[in-house]
């Protein structure tokens, strides 16, 4: 086993694994359900219209409880939430121009990537600041009013305080939409590894290939970036 | 001389028509005389004079349904006569007959004679009262959850009529509500009353707040002026959907358990649609809204939202938009990526 993984790191432990692939398709079941019900005369791909209801509740309600133990894994077991989400003076002063340069620029050049992922720095720059904005205020934002809309009966004291059930769902399906966008960046931003399926192994096997020689680059690329240190 | 004839033959034929009319009114309040008072009837006789004046049957006076009554009434002794409700309502009669309700509840069992109102006239949870008589809450709410989403939201939102009726087309029924207040000891809105909007209205009339215009009709702007008047901030309208036409077939149709059935943009029957104001006797008045701009009345009412009916497309494009959006990394970049991808073959 060791000699297997020798040139790679763990990078994606089970529980981080599970969590991903059950919002995969926890938000792909939302995405499909959350159509029908808004939209009933043109798609009735999960049959009737209330096993649309319950199918997007029901993943709705699965999705909110795995990003409440992703959270409470990331912060209280693992103990690394702001080391890999919140994006540090450096990154946010450097770091993320030089990640929109790589992406925009020298990765059609040819350069390789200016970030090298650890399990303790797993995002680059870029990463942080949209993750960020994502697990922090989107999804629990989502899951909230996804909540809220579940049961209007007994919480319509506290929905008519926030500004009333339209706006709970207009907000509900804006953000529903931005994280809907969200996917087909993210699935391909995964295709940019070594090779268009490296990262996506990665989040299925836990270990990602090391990169030969990364170090000397990344000298040239960032001086004193984090990253290099723990590869 | 012609003339004057005319004007005489008028003046006799109003007489004539006049006479019944407050022979009538002075019946009704010979009767109330002591029908009026518990103490001298009985609570059997009783006849509440406020719930009974503003019914369509106190209009029609006591003698129409109890046509025995002799001015020597009670002393001579006779038994008072009463019509029977299928006399007048004999449609609606013959439908209920028909159901197994029949079995259970006379006609008066649910609708007091002397209290009943039109559809028109009364609030959702007052249509419900008939039905809560006999079907307990918990049972109807246990049984509907069994199939039914989001259960408790539809029943406290809609008369059990509005399903269980033969009626296939509805109307949207807009109630003004109110925040309650702290001393009232609960949370959430409630119905206003007259007394409550007279607050608001002051010397006007209560439609004043918002048919801004006095012709008896509500536009979407005036509804609209209302929505965003900062002075009616604890004011919300409250919508339901009631059946166009009264019936007692109180089956329920197979299309409503298809949730699209109300669950889709802009069905036909839902284009219709009144304001109910509360009237100084406690009922309801209803008053028109704009014609075939039902979604669009909903969407100036903040605090009403039915999934699927009262989507916006403006919010659609908007969302659309965003969703699009997501697609530019992969296709642009995407596109370099394959442009170039010989200075990445190392």
């Amino acid at each position: 086993m060791a000699e297997e993984h020798e040139h790679q790191i763990y990078l994606q432990p089970i529980p981080v694994r599970i969590w991903h692939w059950l919002n995969a398709f926890g938000i792909i079941t939302l995405t499909v359900s959350g159509a029908q019900i808004r939209f009933p005369e043109y798609v009735s791909l999960l049959g009737s219209y209330k096993s649309a209801i319950y199918l997007h509740n029901a993943a709705g309600i699965i999705v909110s409880i795995s990003f409440s133990l992703w959270f409470f894994y990331y912060t209280f077991v693992a103990r690394s939430m702001a080391n890999l989400y919140v994006p540090k003076v450096e990154d946010l002063k450097s770091g993320i121009l030089r990640q929109v340069k790589f992406y925009f620029l020298t990765y059609f050049l040819g350069w390789d990537n200016p970030h090298h992922p650890s399990p303790d720095n797993k995002f680059n720059p870029m990463q942080k600041s949209v993750y960020l904005a994502i697990m922090f205020v989107m999804m629990p934002l989502v899951n909230l009013s996804g909540i809220f809309l579940i049961n209007v009966d007994p919480l319509r004291g506290l929905i008519v305080m926030i500004g009333g059930l339209k706006l709970l769902a207009v907000l509900h399906i804006l953000l529903a939409c931005c994280l809907i966008a969200f996917l087909p960046t993210h699935v391909y931003l995964a295709t940019l590894g070594r090779t268009p399926t490296d990262h996506i192994k990665t989040m299925w096997t836990g270990w990602e290939d090391e990169e030969e020689g990364h170090g000397e680059e990344q000298q040239d690329e960032s001086k004193g970036e984090k990253a290099s240190s723990g590869n | 001389m012609k003339m004057d004839c005319r004007i005489l033959w008028s003046f006799l034929l109003l007489m004539v028509l006049a006479v019944p009319l407050s022979a009538s009114a002075m019946e009704m309040d010979d009767c109330l005389g002591c029908h009026g008072d518990a103490d001298e009837v009985g609570d059997e006789l009783f006849i509440d004079a406020d719930k009974f004046t503003p019914t369509v049957h106190a209009e029609m006076g006591c003698m129409t349904c109890h046509e025995s009554v002799t001015d020597e009434h009670p002393d001579d002794g006779e038994a008072v006569t009463r019509a029977d409700c299928l006399d007048c309502h004999e449609e609606l009669g013959g439908q209920y007959m028909a159901t197994e309700h029949a079995e259970n509840a006379v006609c008066s069992d649910c609708h007091n004679p002397h209290q009943v109102h039109g559809i028109e006239a009364v609030s959702g949870p007052e249509m419900n009262q008939q039905c809560s008589q006999c079907h307990d809450g918990i049972d109807v709410m246990d049984s509907h959850a069994e199939w039914l989403p989001q259960a408790s939201l539809h029943i406290s939102k809609l008369p059990c009529i509005t399903c269980h009726t033969s009626s296939e087309s509805y109307v949207i029924v807009l109630n003004i509500t109110q925040k309650q207040k702290k001393s009232e000891g609960l949370k959430g809105y409630r119905f206003s009353s007259y007394a409550d909007l007279k607050e608001y209205s002051g010397e006007k009339e209560i439609q004043s707040l918002i048919d801004i215009d006095g012709d008896n009709h509500i536009s979407l702007a005036e509804l609209r002026t209302f929505n965003r008047n900062p002075a009616y901030k604890n004011l919300h309208l409250n919508g339901t959907m009631v059946p166009g036409e009264v019936s007692h077939d109180l089956t329920t149709l197979d299309n409503r358990y298809d949730c699209t059935f109300c669950h889709a943009s802009g069905p036909g029957s839902m284009q219709t649609s009144f304001l109910s104001f509360p009237t100084e006797g406690g009922t309801y008045q209803r008053m028109s809204v704009e014609d075939g701009a039902m979604l669009d009345t909903l969407y100036g009412t903040p605090n009403f939202y039915m999934t699927g009916s009262t989507r916006s497309s403006a919010l659609n494009i908007i969302g659309l938009i965003i969703i699009c959006g997501g697609f530019i990394m992969p296709i642009g970049h995407g596109t370099l990526r394959f442009l170039t991808r010989k200075n990445r073959q190392h």
